[in-house]
């Protein structure tokens, strides 16, 4: 196709049998969507592929480095009155635990997946703001790597990832390990709100043609559920760790009581992003899970609107939870019964998700490869934790084991059961398709039966120890207590899960070094990602699919898909298409790669990092990001010619 | 803007439900004056020493009028004060906790004793412990460096042979 016959609108078009020009086609695609490579051209990518890819393997990394700080915390734990780590070192190492893997690791990870699978799914070239994708990671790559040089250099945060007020004020916590922490906070969730942005407007108006939102696979679904909650529930604690921040740096008195502050403020603006965060990494497993439950059961879902709805409303119910963390506050009755109520009820779509993948299953024939093992082993997990949460859903046995390993093992099992292990399921789902070769079975069968033994060796024994009173962020505990053999276990378990996930990623690190030859579809998958190679050429699709059905590739048959014609293929386009029934209606031209977005995080970064030290960073920083934006946003030729440019 | 007509419709009809419930709640507030139950007692940490419940010779377990054991304590970094009490078996105690610095839990293992320690508000809970025995009296809420070792014992013996407490002064308020 060549611009002279460019002139009509984008439309629908039928698949034309002989396509002479297509090989040059492909050719022109593939040097307009080019993303430079080398040391520069690295940090001035913009494709969403490349970001989702960073997402996933900078993630991973920090769930790594997590996890071994959980191998220490269990070491430490492994016998009384053990003295392999300082008090200090300890509370260090469980408050990055937990806010790598809620900050660092939980949701980057599901952006990451998002960001990546999302525009393939839809049928899409590019996301709709390529430079905010990648701006959203190169600040998720500054928090990151600077709460960790800061942890090293000695500056690590000890307040838990929950940062109680006041023990989090400086009067308690002198040292900048816990300003790090709450400025870190605070930047990560841009980088959330970003991607959330991203997604939104990627999913409402840039699938194929055909693909209305009855027929949008249910992991666009629920990456749009999941989008929608983050932004509303990071903001809510962007105010709260600014508050942090602003008592801890200019003595403001937000939380102080003897300034009058109140430090249950904190607990709410905290729990209402905690808890919708756990949702926020639920709902892209459920997606992951419903995408593997079809293509293994090799049979449509059951109860497509169902599933759909249950989403949704879990989205709506989520944000009605918060209170059941303050259970022991002393908040009115009246209160905690509506928190009761809603704690509860969320079980009910929760559970509609889980009997409709069993309908799916059942009676189908099912193909045991690794991705369904770590599915299975979710229903295993999930459910039982899903069953502990309605427990302690209930105020009276709530006050009983509130802060006891009772809730360690109550939020393993639905952290773990809901998102490690669809995660892992992903990872050997997507790896062909995003580095185009298959993760070895063998391996993934032992990393499953590992990580599925030692996880449940590990918390299992937890419930017991709680329901004993072992409470929650001890260094260490008495011999006389009687939690030692239940905390061996605990700990035995924990390496065996460790040895599972190292299985994983020594697996994933081989065939990421091996020559790509995954085939395009190598599970016979029902969606719009495995139409294309494996891993996908720069431009996603040479011809935009049509969209017939919920089940795109299945439904194609014999009668032949239509693609979209009228599509420059010399500069970055992208269809716009309605929000209810993806009718073709508008051309999109997307920006190409740059160094900005890199400049203007590090420019906020400069802004944050040095409000630290001193207020007069924060117009500096300003004035540096309003630089970093006029050169990320400074018009540019898009190519054609000006009387085209008009024509639009 | 066209909306359609059948929308437009279900717009008012969630104008009208939002309206309805809007007038329940300032009817019940204003006219009715109804208001969530609420009972927040609010003490300055930072002064507990001087305050005439919480002082440090106010502190410990009391006999109250009815018969009932009132405790009062003062959790702090890392310990309970008094750091040892002893209670009568089958006996409602009611125990009044206030922190003296930072966020406390307090959680006696196997009973329903659990509430958090806000610093600023005083935490009441009452329970009744049915045995005998030795009770280990633990904060669950992370509290720093000591938190592993912010625990005490609660003695509870046989009705009988508790050594009654003495009588609690009327607290002024």
């Amino acid at each position: 196709m060549t611009a002279s016959t460019e002139t009509d609108r984008p439309g629908v078009g039928e698949q034309a049998s002989v396509r002479p020009a297509m090989s040059r086609k492909a050719e022109e695609l593939d040097r307009t969507w080019y993303s430079p490579s080398g040391f520069f051209g690295w940090f001035t990518q913009v494709n969403h592929r490349m970001i989702g890819k960073r997402f996933i393997i900078t993630s991973f990394i920090f769930f790594l480095m997590a996890g071994i700080e959980s191998l220490l915390l269990r070491t430490q734990l492994a016998v009384p009155e053990n003295s392999f780590l300082t008090p200090d070192h300890f509370n260090q190492l469980f408050t990055m635990h937990g806010s790598t893997m809620m900050f660092f690791f939980a949701v980057p990870m599901m952006e990451g997946l998002g960001i990546y699978v999302v525009p393939l799914m839809i049928g899409t070239r590019d996301m709709a703001f390529p430079r905010l994708n990648a701006f959203g990671y190169y600040v998720y790559l500054i928090a990151g790597v600077t709460l960790y040089a800061a942890g090293f250099l000695g500056h690590a945060p000890d307040g838990g990832w929950f940062a109680y007020v006041p023990l989090t004020l400086t009067q308690y916590s002198p040292g900048l390990g816990l300003d790090f922490w709450a400025t870190m906070i605070t930047f990560i969730e841009i980088s959330a709100l970003v991607a959330a942005v991203e997604l939104i407007v990627t999913i409402f108006k840039q699938r194929a043609p055909g693909m209305s939102l009855n027929r949008m696979p249910l992991f666009v679904w629920a990456m749009l559920v999941t989008m929608f909650m983050i932004v509303f529930a990071m903001p809510p604690l962007m105010v709260g760790s600014v508050m942090l921040a602003l008592d801890r740096t200019v003595s403001t008195h937000f939380f102080m009581t003897s300034g009058g502050g109140e430090p249950l403020l904190w607990q709410h603006l905290f729990w209402f992003f905690g808890h919708p965060e756990v949702y926020i990494i639920l709902v892209p497993a459920l997606g992951v899970i419903s995408s593997i439950v079809v293509t293994f059961a090799r049979r449509p879902i059951f109860g497509y609107t169902a599933m759909v709805l249950s989403v949704v409303a879990i989205g709506f119910v989520a944000f009605g939870l918060w209170v059941h963390h303050m259970f022991t506050t002393g908040l009115p009755t009246l209160g905690v019964s509506f928190f009761t109520a809603a704690s509860v009820m969320i079980a009910v779509p929760s559970g509609v998700q889980i009997f409709c993948w069993i309908a799916t299953l059942w009676g189908a024939k099912l193909r045991f490869a690794t991705p369904l093992l770590f599915v299975l082993g979710f229903f295993f997990i999930f459910v039982l934790g899903g069953l502990t949460g309605v427990m302690v859903a209930s105020v009276p046995f709530d006050t009983q084991v509130h802060d006891t390993y009772f809730l360690v093992a109550h939020f393993h099992y639905v952290l773990i059961g809901g998102a490690v292990f669809p995660v892992f399921g992903a990872i050997y789902y997507w790896f062909p398709k995003v580095f185009g070769c298959m993760l070895n079975e063998t391996a993934g069968k032992w990393s499953f039966v590992l990580m599925f033994v030692g996880f449940n060796m590990s918390f299992f024994p937890m419930h017991q120890l709680g329901l004993q009173g072992m409470p929650r962020r001890v260094y260490t505990y008495l011999s006389e207590s009687g939690w030692f053999e239940l905390s061996l276990l605990a700990t035995i378990g924990a390496y065996v899960f460790a040895l599972g996930v190292l299985v994983t990623a020594v697996d994933a690190l081989l065939s990421f070094l091996r020559k790509p030859d995954a085939p395009d579809n190598p599970w016979g998958g029902d969606t719009l990602e495995w139409a294309t190679s494996s891993p996908p050429p720069n431009y996603n699709f040479e011809d935009i699919p049509v969209v017939r059905g919920r089940w795109a590739l299945w439904e194609r048959g014999e009668e032949p898909a239509g693609t979209v014609v009228g599509l420059r293929s010399g500069r970055r386009e992208v269809l716009v298409t309605t929000l209810l029934d993806a009718e073709p209606h508008a051309v999109a031209i997307l920006p190409g790669p740059t160094i900005w977005p890199f400049l203007s995080a590090v420019a906020v970064a400069a802004g944050f990092l040095g409000f630290i030290r001193h207020p007069i960073w924060f117009p500096i920083g300003l004035l540096l990001t309003f630089v970093g934006f006029v050169g990320w946003l400074w018009p540019r030729a898009v190519g054609g010619s000006a009387e085209e440019e008009q024509a639009r | 803007m066209h909306i359609h007509p059948l929308e437009r419709r279900w717009i008012y009809v969630v104008l009208a439900v939002i309206g309805i419930f809007l007038l329940a709640i300032f009817y019940t507030a204003i006219a009715r004056n109804i208001h969530p139950p609420s009972h927040i007692e609010t003490i300055d940490s930072a002064s507990l020493h001087l305050s005439e419940e919480f002082a440090e010779d106010k502190l410990g377990v009391w006999t109250q009028p009815d018969g009932t054991i009132k405790v009062t304590l003062v959790a702090a970094r890392y310990g309970f004060y008094p750091r040892e009490i002893q209670l009568p078996a089958g006996t409602q105690v009611t125990f009044r906790i206030a922190s003296a610095d930072v966020l406390h839990g307090i959680h006696i293992p196997m009973t329903n004793m659990g509430t958090m320690v806000v610093p600023g508000y005083v935490s009441e809970i009452t329970t009744t412990f049915p045995k005998p025995g030795e009770y280990p009296m633990l904060c669950n809420e992370y509290c720093g460096l000591g938190h592993d070792h912010m625990w005490s014992k609660v003695t509870v013996v046989a009705k009988e042979s508790w050594p009654a407490a003495p009588n609690a002064q009327p607290v002024r308020r």
